[in-house]
C-alpha cells in the first residue's frame, strides 16, 4: 500500500501542475478547430474531424506525459524532499512505482476528458456516438504508458529539459520504425543486416499503438493484433521500469 | 501642479501610448495593401517540391492520415486559386502524395479527377487518377463509374464501356451501372452484347421502372439492327438492279432477304421508296 | 546497553568535476550512540556531519565501512520503522496541505486510519502548529516549516530521531521550545541524535558528543567528560581603586568611566583584590568565574586538526 500512498500524492501534485491544464485548453481548441477545418474540405467532413481529433489526444496526451513525467523523480532530487521520503520505510523501487502510478493514473483522467471532448463533437457532427473511436484512444493511451516510463525511467538522471528532448526522441524513432524495414530490405545480406535486424527487434515499434488511420476508415482488425499490441506494450513498459529501477538503486543522494 | 519629474513620466507614457497607436495602424494598413498584390503562389506551396509521397510518410511519425487531410486541404485551396496559371502541372504529383499518405481516402481521388477533367481538361489525367484509386481500394465501384462517366462525357464510348464493365464486377455496384454499360454498347456499335446485357437488365428489373427503361433499350437495339438490316439489304437491290425497291416485299421477293424483320412490338418498318430510308414504326423513347 | 546507532570506520569519496577527481568526504568516521541519550555531532562545516547522516540513511552508498541501526543495515525497512529525521533545511511538498502532509508518511508507516487522525492532532498540537492545519505548505514560514518538519519525525513514535540543525532558524523563544520538546523526548525513552553546530544548545542538553573534523572523528565521550570543570579566570567589574595597584592582581579588559573591568587569572589573587577594595573603600559590581566552555575545546581541537 505504500506504492498507492506514492502514487496518489503523485497524482495529486500531478493533477496540480498548471501545464497539464494549458495542454488540455489546446486540445479542446484544436477539437473545436476540427469542426472549422472540416468546412474547407470537399466530401468527407467526419474524416478530417476523427483525424484531427485523434491526433491531437495523441500528441497533447505526449507532451502531457513527457513535460510531466521528466520532471517527476528529478525534482523530488532537485527540492531534497527525497530525502526525507527515503529515510522511511519504503524500498527505492516502490517509489518509481509510485511515481509511475501516479503519472498514469493523471494520464487517464486527461486522456478520458479529451476522448470525452472529441466524441461530443463527433456526436454533434454525425448524431452518432462512434464507441469504436474509444479502442483507438484506448491505444493512444496504452502508448502513453510507455512513454510516461521512458520519461521516468531519464527523469532519474537527467534535468527535465534533456530527459524531455531524450523521451521525444524515444517517440520519434518508435514511429520511425517503417523506415528501418525499408532500409533492412535494401542492405545486402551480412554483418550489417543482422546490426539492423537486432536494433528493430530493440528499439521500439511505436506504429503498434497506432490504429487511428484504420478506426477512422472503419476497417477490420484483427482481434489478435490488438492482443499481441496490448502485451507488446506492457512488456516494454515493465523492461523500461526495471532499467529505471536498477539506475536509481545505486544512485547517491548527494 | 504636476512636479518636473510627474510630467516627465506622463509625457513618456503618452509617448508609448503613441507609439502602440501608429504601429497598430501600420500593421493594419500593411496587411491590406499586402493582400491587394495578386499572389503568385499561396503559403505551403513548398509541397510541391515533396519528391515522393512515400518518404513522406515515414516523416509523418504515425499521423500519415492527418497529414494525408492537410494536405487535401491545401490542395483544394490551391485548386480553386485562379490567380496561379500554371496550377495543374502538379495535379499528378500532389495527388498521388496524398494516395500514398492515405491510400483509403476516397474524396481526394474524385475530387482530383474531377479538377483534372474540368478544369484541366486532361480526360487521360483523371482516368489515370481514377484508377489508382481503384487499385487501392478495389471495392470502391465509384472510380471505375465515374472514370466510365467521364469517359462518356468525352464521347469515348469504347473506353466509358469498359469502365462500367469493371463496375459492374465490384460487389455492390448500383443497377445503373449494368445499363450504363448496356447503353455503351449500343454506341460501340456492339449490338449483339448491347442486346444481351439490356435483356438481362430486362430480366432481372426489380421496379417496373428499371423494366420499361430497357424495354425501350431493347426496342432501339432491335429497330438499330433490323434497320440496318434493311438497309444492307436496299443497297444490295440496289446494287444489283440499279435502282430502288419499291417496297421492302420487293426485297424478299428477289430473295436478298429470307423474311421482313419485325420491331419489337411486330409492327413492320417503314420504307421510303423515294429515299431508300427505312425507319423504325415508333421512337424508341416515347414507347 | 547495547549501541542504538553503531558506525565503524567509514569511509566515502566523491568523485568530483567533469574530469572526475576524487573528494575525500569520510575519512574514517567511527561513533557509537547508546539508548536513550542524546547525542550530539559537531564539527565545523564541510567536515562530513551531513555526509555521515546521509550514509546512515541510506541516500548515500559509503565506500567502506559499516553501520547498523537497532542491529539493522541502513537500507533495511526494520530499521527505519524505528528512526525519524528532520533535514537540514525542510524541503517538504508545498502543495500539500500540514495535515495531508503528516497523512501522507503516515501512510508509509502503514498506520490504520484511526490511529493516523489521532497521530496527526496530537503531533500537531505539540508543534503549536493546530490552527496551520489546512494551510498549504508553500504558505509556511522558515519557523513554522521546521516545526512541522519536526512534527512528521515524530509521526511513527521513533526511538531514535536524527535532527540536522534543528536549532539553526529558530528565534530564541523557538529554540527554547525545541529543546524543552528534545528533553521531553528523552525522558520518553527516545535517543537523540543532533547535528549541529550552534555549541551553547549543545552544551545544554546534550549527554555525550563526538566532533567531527576533516572527515575523522577527533573526540568523543562524555560532554562532562570533555569540559573540565576548572576556571579559566574570573571577571570582576569594581570601581574606586587606582589602577596602578591592580597591575600584579589581574588584566585589564576595560574601563568605563570609574569602572574598571578587570581579568583575573589565578585564585589567590581573587582574595588579594577583594582586601584591596575593602581596604581603599572601593566596590566590587560583579565577580563572575568564567570555565572552559564547550566553544573553547571546540576551537582548540578544530585549530590543531
Amino acid at each position: 500500500m505504500k506504492i498507492q500512498a506514492i502514487a496518489l500524492n503523485t497524482f495529486k501534485e500531478a493533477i496540480r501542475d498548471r501545464i497539464l491544464y494549458l495542454l488540455l485548453f489546446f486540445a479542446a481548441v484544436a477539437l473545436a478547430f476540427s469542426r472549422l477545418l472540416a468546412v474547407l474540405t470537399v466530401g468527407d467532413r467526419v474524416k478530417i474531424i476523427k483525424d484531427v481529433g485523434l491526433a491531437s489526444i495523441s500528441i497533447f496526451g505526449v507532451l502531457m506525459a513527457i513535460l510531466i513525467g521528466t520532471g517527476l523523480v528529478y525534482k523530488e532530487i532537485d527540492k531534497k524532499t527525497i530525502y526525507t521520503l527515503l529515510s522511511k520505510p519504503i524500498q527505492r523501487w516502490q517509489f518509481l512505482l509510485g511515481k509511475f502510478f501516479g503519472l498514469v493514473l493523471t494520464l487517464f483522467i486527461m486522456t478520458l476528458a479529451m476522448g470525452l471532448i472529441f466524441l461530443v463533437v463527433v456526436l454533434l457532427h454525425t448524431g452518432k456516438l462512434e464507441g469504436r473511436m474509444l479502442l483507438a484512444i484506448l491505444f493512444i493511451f496504452l502508448e502513453l504508458v510507455l512513454i510516461t516510463a521512458v520519461a521516468i525511467l531519464f527523469s532519474c538522471f537527467s534535468t527535465p529539459i534533456l530527459s524531455s528532448i531524450f523521451s521525444l526522441s524515444f517517440y520519434l524513432i518508435g514511429h520511425l520504425s517503417w523506415g528501418l524495414e525499408t532500409l533492412i530490405q535494401k542492405t545486402r545480406s551480412g554483418a550489417a543486416r543482422m546490426a539492423l535486424r537486432g536494433l528493430s527487434a530493440i528499439l521500439p515499434d511505436l506504429e503498434n499503438f497506432n490504429f487511428k488511420t484504420e478506426i477512422v476508415h472503419g476497417l477490420a482488425i484483427d482481434p489478435k493484433f490488438y492482443f499481441f499490441s496490448a502485451l507488446y506494450g506492457l512488456v516494454y513498459t515493465l523492461f523500461i521500469l526495471a532499467l529505471a529501477v536498477l539506475i536509481f538503486k545505486k544512485r547517491d543522494f548527494v | 501642479m504636476k512636479t518636473a519629474s510627474a510630467r516627465k513620466k506622463g509625457s513618456a507614457t503618452l509617448l508609448i501610448v503613441l507609439l502602440l497607436f501608429l504601429s497598430c495602424a501600420g500593421i493594419v494598413a500593411l496587411k491590406q495593401a499586402v493582400e491587394r498584390v495578386p499572389r503568385k503562389k499561396i503559403p505551403g506551396a513548398s509541397i510541391i517540391y515533396i519528391p515522393s509521397g512515400k518518404y513522406l510518410k515515414y516523416a509523418t511519425f504515425g499521423y500519415s492520415s492527418l497529414v494525408a487531410d492537410l494536405v487535401y486541404l491545401w490542395a483544394i485551396q490551391y485548386y480553386t486559386t485562379y490567380t496561379i496559371v500554371d496550377r495543374f502541372q502538379n495535379l499528378e504529383h500532389i495527388f498521388s502524395i496524398i494516395a500514398e499518405l492515405d491510400p483509403r481516402y476516397t474524396d481526394p481521388y474524385e475530387i482530383g479527377a474531377l479538377i483534372a477533367v474540368n478544369e484541366a481538361k486532361d480526360l487521360k489525367l483523371a482516368l489515370k487518377i481514377l484508377d489508382l484509386g481503384l487499385a487501392k481500394n478495389p471495392d470502391q465501384w465509384i472510380f471505375p463509374f465515374e472514370a466510365g462517366h467521364y469517359a462518356q462525357r468525352a464521347k469515348d464510348y469504347d473506353t466509358a464501356r469498359k469502365y462500367y464493365e469493371k463496375t459492374m464486377g465490384i460487389p455492390g455496384a448500383p443497377e445503373i451501372a449494368k445499363r450504363l454499360y448496356a447503353a455503351a454498347g449500343f454506341r460501340v456499335m456492339d449490338l449483339k452484347e448491347s442486346w444481351e446485357t439490356w435483356l438481362e437488365v430486362y430480366n432481372t428489373a426489380q421496379d417496373e421502372r428499371t423494366k420499361k427503361i430497357a424495354g425501350k433499350h431493347l426496342y432501339q437495339v432491335k429497330a438499330t439492327s433490323d434497320t440496318n438490316l434493311l438497309r444492307e439489304a436496299v443497297r444490295r437491290f440496289r446494287e444489283r438492279y440499279q435502282r430502288l425497291p419499291a417496297g421492302l416485299e420487293d426485297l424478299v421477293r428477289v430473295g436478298i432477304v429470307a423474311s421482313l424483320p419485325r420491331d419489337l412490338e411486330g409492327k413492320d418498318y417503314i420504307y421510303n421508296p423515294k429515299t431508300g430510308e427505312t425507319k423504325a414504326p415508333s421512337v424508341w423513347w416515347k414507347r | 546497553m547495547a549501541a542504538v546507532l553503531e558506525i565503524d570506520n567509514l569511509y566515502k569519496a566523491f568523485k568530483v568535476g567533469f574530469i572526475p577527481k576524487k573528494r575525500e568526504i569520510l575519512k574514517g568516521v567511527s561513533l557509537s550512540v547508546a539508548a536513550g541519550e542524546i547525542f550530539g555531532y559537531l564539527g565545523p562545516n564541510g567536515a562530513g556531519k551531513t555526509t555521515t547522516l546521509k550514509c546512515v540513511l541510506g541516500l548515500i552508498f559509503p565506500d567502506r565501512g559499516k553501520i547498523e541501526i537497532f542491529g539493522h543495515p541502513p537500507l533495511s525497512t526494520k530499521g527505519k520503522e524505528r528512526l525519524g529525521y528532520l533535514p537540514e533545511t525542510p524541503y517538504f511538498y508545498d502543495y500539500l496541505t500540514a495535515a495531508e502532509f503528516l497523512d501522507f508518511y503516515a501512510q508509509l508507516f502503514g498506520l490504520r486510519k484511526k490511529d493516523k487522525e489521532d497521530k496527526i492532532a496530537t503531533l500537531l498540537h505539540l508543534v503549536g502548529m493546530e490552527k496551520a492545519r489546512d494551510l498549504q505548505l508553500r504558505k509556511f514560514s522558515r519557523g513554522m516549516l521546521q516545526r512541522v518538519g519536526l512534527a512528521q519525525a515524530l509521526i511513527n513514535d521513533p526511538a531514535l530521531l536524527f535532527l540536522d540543525e534543528p536549532l539553526g532558524g529558530l528565534d530564541p523563544l523557538g529554540r527554547k521550545e525545541l529543546r524543552d520538546i528534545i528533553v521531553r523526548l528523552k525522558q520518553e525513552g527516545k535517543t537523540i541524535f543532533l547535528c549541529s553546530h550552534i555549541l551553547q544548545d549543545i552544551e545544554m542538553i546534550c549527554d555525550r558528543v563526538a566532533i567531527i573534523v576533516g572527515g575523522r572523528v577527533i573526540s568523543q565521550g562524555a560532554l562532562q567528560s570533555l569540559i573540565s570543570e576548572k576556571v579559566l579566570f574570573t571577571e570582576v567589574t569594581l570601581s574606586g581603586i587606582n589602577p596602578a595597584d591592580l597591575v600584579d592582581l589581574g588584566e585589564p579588559v576595560s574601563t568605563l568611566g570609574d569602572r574598571i573591568l578587570l581579568k583575573v587569572f589565578q585564585e589567590d589573587n581573587i582574595e588579594n583584590l577583594i582586601a584591596l577594595v575593602r581596604e581603599r573603600r572601593g566596590r566590587i559590581h560583579s565577580l563572575v568565574p568564567r570555565t572552559e566552555t564547550l566553544e573553547d575545546i571546540f576551537v582548540e581541537m578544530v585549530r590543531q586538526g
